[in-house]
């Protein structure tokens, strides 16, 4: 019964929420791989002025001198990408760590979770009722 | 050298005499019935709120609160520091699961009736929590300074307006004069930051001490019958499910985050007419259409007076629902029930309905 | 095989996988936080300027020109040839001014003294002036970190 509730709470959120969600606000693309420099030229293919959103360890993007304040606007709204390959693997790999985790943290936390009702239903830290007749420690799961 | 863990925690015990709350966390029961999932959505506010501040911390090491700057150190959050898009749109889908699953636990406590006798208090703090959730949605909303959310927040900053006497004064508080400028901007930054992590925090500790010395509650039924509920300990027994629950939401969150991470629009132009389809996040949608179906003018008043005052009514009467329903039993109760059905429906129709 | 009397229980062999997987999730988030909170910091390899406005420049004088967040200096030589520094002081990171008067670069921080080639003469810094490469192709003027060579 409560492994429908849990599945169904999921389904519930993310089936439902995140659609209305993604459609009621400005949802970006899933990230694609872009290079920095692909970013550069894609907004510098903008025949309007475009805004440097980067650094230049690379070839050097046009410095600006400090005394010109000149009108850079940017024209293409800045979508989410990963910096490079070693960014977005990076991230798979964490990501299927983390639910690679979850279910085996979710295991293991079953297996404690019955174990704790089992004790509990036992009464094994109330010596009146329990069925053990030895002092009880402190009320401690493992030993 | 072996640390000594029972020696290490009693010092702390000699002077911090902690044992009292560890020996209640033992001692607390967690009631098992039917609609005992339902509170596993209380914690899943507090995983996502702790969320919240992580992340928040985090962009707001680089975050420029300043009409010029906004936008464009969002811009280099997204692109120069890494996994920056990543952040945000942890944040950003952790408040829209913040206030759904507060919406949730809200329904959850209506549809039990958990909010009679004697947790009245309990049901205050936590519709003031409710409030102040979905203002820290409101405020942040702003911070990206597009043209969206600048529009939205002309209009959400407008409504108090309709107010007779002191909405004037309102909208100016809010904004920091008459229009949405820079300074309503530093302003919204300066409630989201620092004065609403305040004020949530304060009430948010009322409302955990309310609902540790309350107890949980149990269904009415049950309650009526003066049946014993079997219960279970919260420590360990419900805190480790709640782990389980707490290690999934958190995959739902990053799978989520990582497949729809929001994009940044161009920054807002002050000058420029509203762009179309300006709305304000999810939860304000159904708000938003009431005030949009309501016409102009209403005879000596504006339509907007109307609606105004009317969702200040509903609002205050379900802030003192535990008094209304003062006979959960009766049939007075069982049409408060309804009406929570009646509430929700109404806001999913009228949120969808703002979309079209 | 079954041991009657055991230290080290099933119990706490589980409880220990858990806990520590527990504790490895928990690190594996510390990484990235990391990477965001210190953001990597890289100063230009090379740095390209307009040769106009250094064209001018008198022997013996002396102009600032940016490096990254940092103020470069260059000088010109006698023979006509530029000489640069990252106008950084080599003690605790204040900018540096030159001197005319004295033909030295100055460091209002804690007096220190480098003289026209950037070595330390006077004060706690306690190493020259870091040099740059300048170098003049064309219309640019590029200032390179030593041991940069001109990209294409």
């Amino acid at each position: 019964m409560r492994k429908i509730r849990v599945l169904y709470l999921l389904v519930m959120v993310s089936v439902v929420l995140a659609p209305l969600a993604a459609v009621a606000r400005q949802s970006g693309v899933p990230p694609t791989v872009k290079d920095k420099a692909q970013i550069e030229a894609a907004v510098a293919a903008q025949a309007a002025p475009t805004q440097q959103a980067k650094p230049a360890p690379a070839p050097p993007a046009a410095k600006k001198p400090a005394a010109k304040k000149a009108e850079v606007k940017r024209t293409e709204p800045i979508v989410p990408a990963y910096s490079g390959i070693r960014e977005k693997t990076a991230v798979i790999v964490f990501y299927v760590w983390l639910w690679f985790s979850i279910a085996v943290l979710i295991y293991f936390l079953r297996l404690w979770i019955k174990e704790a009702d089992r004790v509990y239903k036992a009464k094994y830290y109330e010596p009146e009722e329990s069925p053990r007749k030895d002092n009880p420690m402190d009320p401690v799961l493992g030993d | 050298m072996k640390i000594d863990m029972k020696k290490f925690a009693a010092w702390f015990d000699d002077r911090l005499a902690l044992t009292p709350i560890f020996k209640y966390m033992t001692k607390k029961e967690v009631p098992q019935h039917e609609h005992s999932f339902w509170y596993y959505t209380g914690s899943s506010i507090l995983l996502f709120l702790f969320i919240q501040i992580i992340t928040g911390i985090m962009l707001a090491l680089y975050y420029k609160p300043t009409l010029e700057g906004a936008t464009d150190s969002i811009g280099r959050i997204m692109t120069e520091i890494p996994l920056g898009w990543l952040v945000r749109s942890v944040h950003s889908w952790s408040s829209t699961f913040l206030i759904a699953i507060v919406m949730i636990h809200l329904l959850a406590i209506w549809f039990t009736k958990s909010y009679r006798k004697p947790r009245e208090a309990t049901w205050m703090t936590g519709m003031m929590l409710l409030v102040v959730s979905m203002v820290f949605g409101f405020t942040g909303y702003l911070l990206p300074w597009d043209d969206l959310s600048l529009s939205a927040t002309k209009v959400g900053t407008n409504i108090p307006m309709a107010i007779p006497v002191v909405g004037k004064w309102v909208t100016q508080f809010l904004r920091g004069g008459g229009d949405v400028t820079g300074d309503t901007l530093t302003r919204f930054y300066l409630f989201h930051v620092c004065i609403l992590p305040l004020v949530i925090f304060a009430i948010l500790a009322v409302h955990i001490l309310l609902v540790q010395k309350e107890g949980m509650s149990v269904p009415l039924k049950d309650e009526i019958a003066k049946k014993k509920v079997p219960a279970l300990p919260f420590w360990p027994n419900f805190i480790l499910r709640e782990v389980v629950i707490w290690l999934v939401l958190l995959g739902i969150l990053l799978t989520i985050s990582l497949m729809f991470a929001p994009s940044l629009e161009l920054t807002a132009d002050l000058m420029a007419p509203a762009p179309e389809g300006v709305k304000p996040e999810w939860y304000f949608l159904f708000l938003f259409q009431t005030l949009k179906i309501f016409p102009a003018n209403m005879g000596p008043v504006t339509g907007e007076f109307v609606a105004v005052v009317l969702i200040l009514i509903a609002v205050v009467a379900i802030f003192f629902l535990p008094f209304i329903d003062n006979k959960p039993e009766g049939k007075k109760g069982k049409i408060i029930q309804y009406l929570g059905v009646v509430g929700l429906i109404y806001a999913i129709v009228f949120s969808i309905w703002s979309l079209l | 095989m079954r041991i009657d009397n055991a230290y080290f229980t099933r119990r706490k062999f589980l409880n220990s996988i858990l806990g520590g997987w527990l504790g490895a999730v928990a690190a594996s988030f510390i990484s990235p936080i990391v990477k965001f909170v210190w953001p990597p910091y890289k100063e230009p390899d090379e740095v390209k300027l307009v040769f106009a406005d250094y064209s001018g420049m008198q022997p013996g004088e002396v102009k600032n020109f940016p490096w990254g967040s940092k103020p470069g200096l260059l000088k010109r030589a006698p023979d006509g040839s530029f000489i640069a520094w990252v106008g950084v002081c080599t003690h605790l990171d204040c900018n540096v001014s030159w001197v005319a008067a004295k033909q030295q670069f100055f460091c209002a921080c804690h007096d220190g003294w480098y003289d026209e080639n950037g070595t330390n003469v006077s004060g706690p810094p306690p190493k020259p002036l870091r040099r740059l490469e300048p170098s003049v192709e064309g219309e640019d003027l590029f200032v390179r970190k030593p041991g940069v060579g001109a990209k294409t």
